[in-house]
């Protein structure tokens, strides 16, 4: 810790912190466009000019310089910063005017227009009237893509998006041709960026060069309502905040939780908002003579009834999809178990994981944020810059970091970091579990979905189980044991116990031809229900499942309820309700109970208060909000103990394209636009 | 007046042999492993105490940056020394001249030098538009090598490799750090600083960057003694130099001179004196275009060495002279050189990005007289508030000719000013260059 | 009650001293085609405190300052000497007749979408597409 005086006010900051920190510690406000936490130090923007006692006679860049760089005063005063004299005054005046001198000033058909860098701070820090009488600068907008509209006039040159790319994304999709005046910011050759977290630019840039495309001259942002909610569209939970304009949601922003997402969103989670208005349910339907015909809630409700009554308890079960909320598992699992089936599946992916191994067998037990702190990583059957890439981004800022030997067993993809291939399927990981173990004493060992949906999936459980165990994934302290998660509401149905009971069918056996009668299907649109029996599909978009079903109750989105979700390393974390679902749709807890209402058999609670008191009665760590639970280490013994007989096949992709995963996604022409972009890379590439 | 037995650069000309054999004829190689054998410590010492200031224009003790390097070898992070031959500053013209016409002695100092900084490579980036000189210094450092002067296993005992870089003609990349990220493969656009070169520098490791003239006067100095360099000239100030006197001369030339020459005797002597006579003087740009002009009476009987020209308000830099007599349009010719620096600012940071365009544009409308005389204080604003505020010294130097331009020519734009007013034409601006 | 109104608002026509002025010193130029009558200093006499002429303006009902029509505008701020009455201007057919600005009156202008401008306001997006199974 270094002491030292900001405008006269003295603060005790770490040495390494740059002078802007300090100055931000000490309370004084320091304006910048290129210094950004996340990013490299650019020092280009010459805004955060602040002036030091001792130095050279010229202003100083703040973000540019540590407290250490600092001489102390005669008699070992601590060195002074003055941040409001004169000389600093005038600087930023000076660099604002600059600033100003090409930029268009066309603020009023500008999107960024009320949360703009550079208008904030030119109010602040800059003077009252430019000088410039020559011509403006006119640079010609650039494609970068389809999620993002350039207006390459307006540009400063902070460069952060290029920084963005080179460093967070790892992809070096920006950067800037020419020099001096002529200096512009583009991809190569205008070719679409090809990162999955290229959305985050348009929150870096400071001015509106960088806008969202989607989101297009629709509102200005003192419009928005805006909510604090999680995201559902991966496993990891990102903080995400929905604005919504009326009833209508514009757009999604991420917001910082440095446990989860930090400040990135993936532009699935970004751009997913026009599938939430796509497709929608609005309306009860029933099926006549092979026909879905509208229907008022009584009728439907009524019919799924009279064939619940009529059903005998054992040919009925249930599916879970993967963007419900706890309390709609809850109440599902509730009313069926009530009619005595224990045909229940959350995981119509064919995945293995079992609650029955305990909690830890599938958590990401490192927790995404330790991932900072491991020392090794191997992947095995998962392709994280798809399945979560912020999670991606994540260990892709621990690689930079050096020291991090990654290793990947199954698919051969670019993940935007170097790691050792070790090969494709299950020998490869036998093959790892059998070398001499290294140094490395926190290892996380991530388990993709791609290597749990097989049949053998409970096989190769064990042997990464084995794996974590022999090569420091568990040791003192550390539980490197990670279960990478696809789908947000997985680990809340697996926490629920939403799996076969006792003799109870799994998800392949239900969806069989001929097997049961009556099928329950809570939002599970990515498997295939063969013909036979009678589906009643709770969800929110004609997709799949609402193609399947025999009577269709329209629910609720998850920017249109309130929620509980849990992430894949067992965070239990609250959405909330940005907008009210569509047309007659309901949440989907109250369409349980009301159904139960209608079988005669009322749901134990009448509001989601109750509901909650009810889960939290069975669950309590289920109500912990923002905490992970316990995860007992002792359980991943038993897991590496069971019998590990895998087959030879290689590890398929969990996810083929990552912009089509759920049915909001695929209900977006965004989305849509994205994946065939990717398709189209996919098949160059190939050639 | 230089005595010729203390020049250096006995084949500056390149009337003589220009051979390793030539070179060696002339003194250069003579015994070097008599000046290794001095030791590190010894070899610093010496060129501390010769005075020898960076040839490159700021005019840096060489010595002491070369002190600067880590003491302890590191075999993570080896030192190394780059030479800067990226020669761009207009109206100079000397390293070139060592390239082509006497390289060995830049070879040779380039040995000591990074023995006296522990480093076993160096390179040097030569400009993008040196292509003979280039041809040249690789012909010089192919034949060293044949003789094993340097290489891997050389008769010095000392394993030194030398590399030429060709950079690809960028005025930046004469700047230390930029030069660096230019010959790393990247773009030229300088660094931060700190940290500097000598802590994080070429890939990261510990990094001398050296003005051609300043590495090949040091076998010399090593030679014939700290005493004898530090003789010549006035002290702080010692040492030859080598002049670039161009501009409206009789005959410009190259020309190493004691420093401390007055102007009006390195002028008459060397130049055949001003065209037109000294009467006909109006104004000097005493070193390479990035300083500030200096009005004939003040320069014509000033020493030209740092102490001297910084006391006028402008600087030695590189010390091209440039003369100009009283036929220069002197608004132009400044409007020309801002026309320079916009072009070649890097694009980096802000002020100089945009204001080396705007300074350019105001200057080149004063120079036709379609301006208001309000707008000088306001250009010489501009000028001040680039100044100081940029990442490298671009911006300073894109602000010094226009300072020195409205410092002592602000009658001469007023003029003009008025010129046109009087008798105002709408065609449109006529651009200073292409 | 006009006299009251006049008396004791200084927003209608003259207040009562500026009409006494007028009927002092005021000389008539000409009235405009909205009934604003235009005065000048009896004889051109310069004025003291202005240094030259004053001209002045009596509107018809309401003071409004966009009132005055661009050619009796231009004289009342001296751009022109001439009255546009001694002048002889004939309109171009496609110059539409002078209006006072309207912005606050129940006439202004409302852009497209502006929920104060007349008929049905376009949908702000805001609505969904809702699914319908296939026939």
């Amino acid at each position: 810790m270094t002491r030292i005086l900001v405008d006269g006010v003295e603060v005790d900051v770490p040495a390494e912190y740059t002078l802007l920190q300090a100055c931000e510690e000490a309370g004084a406000e320091v304006p910048r466009f290129c210094f950004h936490e996340r990013l490299s130090i650019a020092g280009n923007c010459r805004m955060c000019l602040v002036e030091v006692k001792g130095g050279p006679p010229k202003p100083q860049a703040s973000c540019a310089i540590a407290v250490k760089d600092l001489r102390p005063g005669p008699d070992g005063a601590p060195p002074e910063v003055f941040t409001k004299s004169p000389m600093v005054k005038k600087a930023r005046e000076g660099v604002m005017e600059f600033l100003l001198v090409n930029h268009p000033l066309d603020c009023p058909i500008c999107d960024q227009g009320g949360e703009c860098d550079l208008q904030d701070q030119a109010l602040a820090f800059g003077g009252d009237s430019s000088r410039y009488a020559e011509n403006k600068r006119a640079v010609e907008d650039k494609y970068i893509g389809p999620l993002v509209k350039t207006a390459m006039t307006r540009c400063i040159h902070c460069t952060r998006c290029v920084r963005f790319t080179a460093e967070i994304a790892g992809t070096s999709d920006m950067g800037a041709i020419g020099r001096g005046e002529d200096m512009e910011i583009t991809t190569y050759l205008q070719t679409a960026m090809t990162s999955e977290l290229q959305g985050n630019v348009t929150d870096l840039c400071p001015v509106g060069a960088l806008l969202p495309k989607p989101q297009n001259f629709r509102a200005r942002p003192w419009e928005y309502q805006k909510t604090e909610t999680i995201d559902v569209q991966d496993a990891l939970g990102s903080a995400i905040r929905v604005d919504a304009r009326g009833r209508e949601v514009i757009r999604i922003l991420p917001r910082l939780n440095e446990a989860v997402n930090e400040e990135w969103i993936s532009d699935k989670t970004r751009q997913v908002v026009d599938g939430l208005k796509a497709q929608r349910l609005d309306r009860p339907y029933i099926r006549e003579n092979g026909r879905l015909r509208p229907a008022s809630w009584q009728e439907a409700l009524g019919t799924v009834a009279a064939k619940t009554k009529a059903t005998k308890a054992e040919k009925i079960g249930a599916l879970v999809g993967d963007l419900a909320a706890l309390e709609e598992i809850f109440a599902l699992k509730l009313l069926v178990e009530g009619r005595g089936s224990a045909n229940l599946d959350a995981r119509q992916d064919g995945s293995k994981l079992d609650p029955r191994f305990g909690r830890a067998s599938y958590l990401f037990n490192a927790s995404i944020a330790g991932i900072d702190e491991a020392d090794s990583l191997l992947i095995v059957g998962s392709n994280p810059r798809k399945e979560a890439p912020v999670l991606n981004a994540r260990i892709r800022k621990r690689w930079l970091k050096g020291d991090f030997l990654i290793s990947a067993i199954g698919e051969q993809a670019d993940l935007t970091y170097d790691y050792d291939y070790l090969g494709a399927g299950p020998d490869a990981l036998a093959r790892f579990i059998e070398s001499a173990p290294t140094a490395s004493a926190k290892r996380i060992v991530l388990i993709g979905q791609g290597a749990l949906t097989r049949p053998d999936g409970r096989a190769i459980l064990a042997l990464a189980a084995q794996a974590a165990r022999k090569h420091g994934g568990l040791s003192e302290g550390w539980n490197g044991f990670s279960v990478l998660h696809t789908a947000a509401a997985r680990v809340g149905a697996l926490d629920l116990g939403f799996t076969p009971g006792q003799g109870g069918l799994d998800a392949a056996d239900i969806a069989k031809a001929g097997v049961l009668d009556l099928v329950f299907n809570l939002g599970a649109d990515e498997i295939a229900i063969e013909p036979g029996a009678f589906v009643v599909y709770i969800g929110t978009h004609g997709d799949k499942g609402a193609h399947r079903a025999d009577v269709i109750l329209p629910g609720a989105a998850y920017t249109e309820k309130f929620g509980l979700y849990v992430n894949t390393e067992g965070r239990v974390q609250e959405a909330l309700r940005a907008t009210f679902p569509p047309g007659d749709a309901r949440e989907d807890w109250a369409i349980l109970r009301a159904l139960s209402g209608a079988l005669g058999a009322p749901l134990p609670f009448d509001s989601q208060k109750q509901l909650r008191a009810k889960l939290g009665e069975a669950h309590p760590h289920l109500l912990r909000l923002d905490q992970i639970g316990s995860a007992s280490a002792a359980d991943l013994e038993a897991v590496a103990l069971q019998p590990a007989t895998a087959w030879k096949d290689d590890f398929a992709p969990a996810i083929t394209d990552f912009y089509l995963t759920n049915p909001i996604a695929r209900a977006s022409a965004t989305m849509a636009e994205c994946s065939a972009l990717a398709l189209d890379r996919l098949k160059q590439a190939a050639e | 007046m230089l005595a010729d037995k203390d020049r250096i650069f006995t084949n500056l000309y390149g009337i003589g042999d220009k051979s390793l054999a030539g070179a060696r004829s002339r003194g250069a190689w003579d015994n070097t492993k008599a000046l290794l054998a001095l030791g590190r410590d010894k070899i610093i010492q010496e060129m501390k105490d010769s005075g020898l200031r960076g040839r490159g224009g700021a005019g840096f003790s060489t010595g002491l940056k070369w002190s600067f390097m880590p003491k302890t070898p590191d075999p993570a992070r080896p030192s190394y020394l780059v030479i800067n031959a990226d020669e761009s500053e207009p109206g100079t013209c000397k390293d070139r001249e060592i390239m082509r016409n006497d390289p060995q002695t830049l070879i040779e100092g380039a040995l000591i030098a990074s023995f006296a900084m522990g480093a076993h490579a160096s390179y040097i980036y030569v400009r993008g538009e040196f292509i003979a000189e280039r041809i040249a210094l690789q012909k010089a450092i192919d034949e060293a090598y044949e003789a094993r002067l340097i290489g891997k296993d050389n008769i010095h005992g000392y394993p030194f490799d030398l590399y030429v870089h060709h950079g690809a003609g960028a005025y930046i990349c004469g700047e230390e750090t930029a030069l660096i990220e230019s010959l790393e493969g990247k773009k030229g656009m300088p660094r931060l600083k700190p940290p500097f070169p000598a802590n994080v520098g070429l890939y990261g490791c510990p990094t001398t960057v050296n003005n051609v003239e300043s590495i090949a006067v040091a076998p010399t100095i090593l030679r014939r003694g700290a005493s004898w360099f530090a003789g010549i000239g006035k002290p702080n100030n010692t040492g030859t130099k080598l002049f670039s006197i161009s501009g409206h001369v009789n005959k410009p030339c190259n020309v190493e001179e004691a420093m401390s020459i007055p102007f009006r005797e390195l002028i008459d002597r060397h130049c055949g004196g001003v065209r037109g006579g000294s009467d006909n003087l109006l104004a000097v740009i005493p070193g390479g275009s990035s300083v500030r002009l200096v009005p004939a009476d003040q320069i014509i009987d000033c020493p030209m060495d740092f102490d001297s020209l910084v006391k006028l308000g402008s600087g030695l830099g590189t010390a091209a002279v440039i003369v100009m007599d009283k036929s220069t349009d002197i608004i132009r010719a400044i409007a020309r050189i801002s026309y320079f620096y916009k072009h070649e600012s890097c694009g980096q940071c802000t002020p100089c990005r945009e204001g080396t365009g705007w300074m350019w544009r105001v200057v080149t409308r004063m120079a036709e007289g379609r301006a208001h005389k309000r707008e000088i204080d306001m250009l010489f604003d501009v000028s001040k508030q680039i100044e100081g505020h940029t990442i490298c010294a671009l911006g300073d130097a894109a602000a010094w000719p226009i300072q020195g331009l409205i410092n002592h020519f602000r009658g001469e734009i007023e003029k003009r000013i008025d010129r046109y007013a009087a008798n105002p034409h709408p065609d449109p601006v006529r651009v200073a260059a292409e | 009650m006009s006299y009251i109104i006049r008396f004791f608002t200084w927003w209608n026509r003259a207040t009562l001293s500026t009409g006494l002025w007028t009927l002092l010193y005021g000389e008539r130029v000409g009235t405009d085609e909205f009934g604003n009558v235009y005065y000048r200093r009896r004889g051109g006499k310069k004025d003291k405190a202005l240094g030259f002429e004053r001209r002045w303006v009596i509107y018809k009902g309401y003071a409004e300052g966009s009132a005055t029509p661009p050619g009796w505008y231009g004289w009342l701020h001296h751009t022109v000497d001439t009255p546009p009455t001694q002048e002889k201007y004939a309109p171009k057919e496609w110059e539409l007749p002078y209006r006072p600005n309207l912005t606050g009156t129940s006439a202004a202008y409302h852009p497209p979408g502006s929920i104060l401008a007349e008929g049905r306001r376009a949908p702000a997006g805001g609505d969904y597409q809702a699914w319908t199974p296939e026939a």
